[in-house]
């Protein structure tokens, strides 16, 4: 019997269809796992440890006076006074006209401070008047008794009020020519000092040399406006041989008066200037090492802080930190910190009650590398620090166990690869 | 109610099993066969007269000349429990063979097919309680396992006439099983997921022997039968556990003395329980018949080529059981075969349809497609 080649070529053709299709291979019998595949893994097994942190402290979180990322200007009743100090130490004395050669500074037009000003976190309707004050002075550059004292009357450069509409991004601070002109002169420094004064409690954040948005003194050395104005920037030339600290200096906040500092008991996050937490742990090496750690948690005790913007709310994110053993300073230890939680925490200042800090990946990079080379210790900062006055507070291990902070950790034990 | 009652039987179910996803593939694996396509076109019956089946040593002289034979065999699988299915492709290489005559009356044969495949993936997702006693999340369990235990032989055949053929094969038995297993957690921010895996390797030797007997030309008979050795488990350098390779028998018998047609049959036994000992979960192995018989008939003639044709049945205990349970395999199986290139090559096909069963709720049904080609140089 023969058979025409068209069957052949057909049954041919649906072998090799079956035949590449299963090269695509599936091997996933989920769809019967509630009744085919058992739980493999074991129980989540939870323990919490009451006495787990060796150390607590609340510790400065930038490395110095007026290394803030931004510059508060407030006046909050008895509340809140803080003042912003610019140093312009360093003025040009010539100026290149149009078209012209290099000549002296003879003259002095438009000068004005630029300020940048984060608009949405103004409190207050104003009108703000700001006060200009020269602060020059001889006494130790982070004596703030001592330039607080130079907010004085016969020390007032100017005055100017300004409606809540003037506040845009971009505010000009106008400064009398003469006190400029006079400034260059003489080769003396221009330090200014604002003060900001409103009929209710008012606010304002402005960007410093720290975070990027640098204030900067501009004037016209010629009222011919086709020369181009002259742009100073923030430079302090004191104290002497410490560049770093002078250029801190350069802008600065100073509080007046502001709210009492937590008490030595308590564990404080954020304020200004900014503080920080440290946290070193003793975790039992049989959790880290020998189990999966799924979950850890952080639980804390916050205690209410009700003086600043009770009700404004705070990101706090935990940190791991990296610094060895050597590291023994806790203040450095949290410098040497990286993020890697990726989670913060949302409180409010007026707040109380158990708050939680999720760890976990913490415990995975402790898994990895002994206590003697990564020391079991978290940072706690605000996500905004320094550009917020809020401080949240703890209760530290000194307090009563039952306010004491806690480890809760939820781990599940390693499953054995076996035959089944 | 019904539905009440299969909530209530996969509750029972589940919370006893140590089953992997598929009836088929508990244990260590599902046992491929080592038969080539056409003894799997002919439900097994005629395993132990073909040359490019692995069953018996004695057979390689019935290969004629020297010949590469290398088998594809992909499994479309269909898993139902209750009102729930899974639907799987498993690709599976399942035979390579070289055989060489050696003069008139020696033939060797150095073969690798597959003993027990175990690959599978699954994925569970079950509510546990993380943390705080009123926190609880969704966990996904997912299990991967990849590999299987080959049986790998070097056989030597010898036949003086046509009447009585011998043959030895001396099989070591290797292989791994790649696992991984993932506990996955949906919110990274609280929660590490963790993943482990780990390789369980294998190691182990046997021994076979085959005749075959044909008094007269129209009628065969043959016996053969593989000894175990010890089988050994590691996990990296850990020894996990010691078992008996399982020792095999089988009887077959053939008829030819209708012209064009060949009628077999076979039973063979395995001692599958001497496997138990490795379980660390006590996944119960059950000693089983194998079963099979068919046709083999000369069809049709396409392009000048002669087809052959192939029908058979099969019946088969599987070695593991699912919750204590014996899983049967009922298979009909058909197939062709194609001599190519002036016989210098062949090509066979073999389509088994496979039911496996236990008492519970649980069906199985697979389709094996088999591709087999024979090259001789």
């Amino acid at each position: 019997m023969k058979l025409s080649s068209l069957p052949l070529r057909s049954f041919a053709c649906a072998l090799v269809f079956l035949a590449v299709l299963s090269c695509s291979e599936n091997l996933d019998n989920s769809g019967v796992c509630a009744v085919l595949c058992p739980p493999v893994g074991g129980e989540v097994q939870t323990v919490i440890l009451d006495a787990t942190v060796t150390l607590d402290t609340t510790v400065q979180a930038l490395s110095g006076f007026g290394a803030e990322p931004s510059l508060f200007l407030a006046s909050r009743g008895d509340t809140l006074d803080t003042r912003v100090i610019i140093r312009f130490d360093s003025l040009p004395a010539t100026f290149a006209p149009a078209g012209d050669t290099v000549q002296p500074i003879q003259s002095v037009d438009s000068a004005y401070i630029r300020l940048e000003i984060d608009t949405l976190t103004i409190k207050g309707a104003g009108p703000f008047t700001i006060d200009a004050y020269d602060v020059d002075t001889q006494a130790h550059d982070t004596s703030t008794a001592a330039i607080l004292a130079l907010f004085r009357p016969d020390r007032l450069i100017t005055s100017q009020v300004f409606a809540r509409a003037d506040l845009k991004d971009t505010l000009r601070y106008y400064l009398p020519n003469a006190a400029v002109l006079n400034r260059i002169q003489t080769g003396t420094h221009l330090r200014v000092g604002l003060q900001v004064s409103a009929p209710t409690s008012s606010q304002i954040r402005i960007g410093s040399a720290e975070g990027g948005v640098t204030p900067l003194l501009l004037f016209r050395a010629t009222p011919d406006t086709a020369t181009k104005p002259l742009t100073v920037f923030p430079l302090s030339t004191t104290p002497a041989g410490e560049p770093i600290v002078a250029s801190h200096l350069s802008d600065y906040t100073i509080v007046a008066k502001g709210p009492p500092p937590a008490p030595p008991s308590d564990l404080a996050v954020g304020g200004f200037p900014p503080h920080r937490v440290y946290m070193r742990f003793d975790i039992p090496s049989s959790i880290i090492d020998s189990t999966t750690v799924v979950r850890a948690t952080l639980l804390l005790n916050q205690l209410p802080n009700p003086l600043l913007d009770p009700t404004d709310s705070v990101l706090i994110l935990p940190q791991l930190v990296f610094a060895g053993k050597v590291v023994t300073d806790p203040a450095k230890a949290t410098q040497i910190a990286s993020e890697i939680v990726g989670d913060t925490l949302l409180v409010f200042p007026g707040g109380s009650g158990e708050k939680n800090v999720e760890l976990a990946r913490a415990f995975s990079v402790w898994h990895s590398e002994s206590p003697d080379s990564l020391p079991r210790a978290i940072v706690l900062k605000t996500l905004n620090e320094g550009n917020s006055l809020l401080e949240i507070r703890f209760s530290s291990s000194e307090d009563a166990s039952s306010l004491r902070p806690r480890l809760r950790i939820s781990y599940t034990s390693r499953v054995p690869l076996r035959v089944p | 109610m019904r539905k009440l009652f299969i909530a209530v039987a996969v509750a029972v179910v589940s919370s006893r099993g140590g089953a992997q996803g598929a009836l088929s593939i508990q244990g260590l694996g599902y046992p491929t066969g080592g038969m080539s396509a056409r003894a799997e076109g002919t439900g097994g019956g005629v395993a132990d007269f073909d040359a490019l089946s692995l069953v018996s040593p004695a057979s390689l002289v019935a290969v004629g000349s020297a010949a590469l034979f290398f088998q594809y065999s992909p499994e479309f699988r269909r898993v139902t429990a209750g009102s729930a299915s899974a639907k799987t492709t498993t690709a599976r290489f399942p035979l390579v063979e070289g055989v060489l005559p050696m003069g008139q009356q020696w033939t060797l044969g150095l073969s690798s097919s597959t003993f027990l495949d175990r690959s599978f993936e699954t994925s569970l997702v079950r509510r546990q309680a993380v943390g705080a006693t009123t926190d609880s999340v969704d966990v996904t369990e997912r299990n991967k396992v990849l590999g299987a235990i080959n049986d790998v032989r070097l056989a030597l055949a010898w036949a003086r006439s046509p009447v009585f053929r011998i043959g030895v094969g001396a099989h070591v038995f290797s292989g791994s099983n790649r696992i991984t297993f993932a506990q996955l957690f949906p919110d990274s921010t609280k929660y590490i997921s963790s993943e482990q895996s780990g390789r369980l390797s294998f190691a182990g030797f046997a021994a076979s022997l085959g005749v075959e007997y044909h008094p007269v030309r129209a009628i065969g008979f043959a016996l053969s039968g593989r000894k175990g050795g010890d089988l050994r488990a590691q996990s990296g350098d850990t020894a996990i556990g010691n078992a008996k390779l399982p020792d095999h028998y089988a009887g077959s018998v053939v008829y030819e003395g209708i012209p064009g047609t060949s009628i077999s049959a076979r039973v063979a036994h395995d001692s599958w329980s001497s496997l138990a000992s490795l379980s660390s979960s006590n996944t119960k192995a059950f000693d089983g018949w194998d079963m099979g018989g068919g046709v083999e008939l000369t069809g049709p003639r396409l392009l000048q080529r002669i087809v052959i044709l192939r029908v058979g049945a099969r019946v088969r205990t599987l070695p593991f059981g699912f919750n204590g349970e014996r899983v049967s395999e009922r298979s009909f199986t058909g197939g062709i075969g194609l001599p190519l290139a002036r016989d210098r090559a062949g090509f066979d096909f073999a389509i088994q349809h496979a039911n496996r069963t236990v008492k519970a709720d649980v069906k199985e049904r697979g389709f094996i497609l088999s591709f087999g080609l024979r090259v001789s140089p």
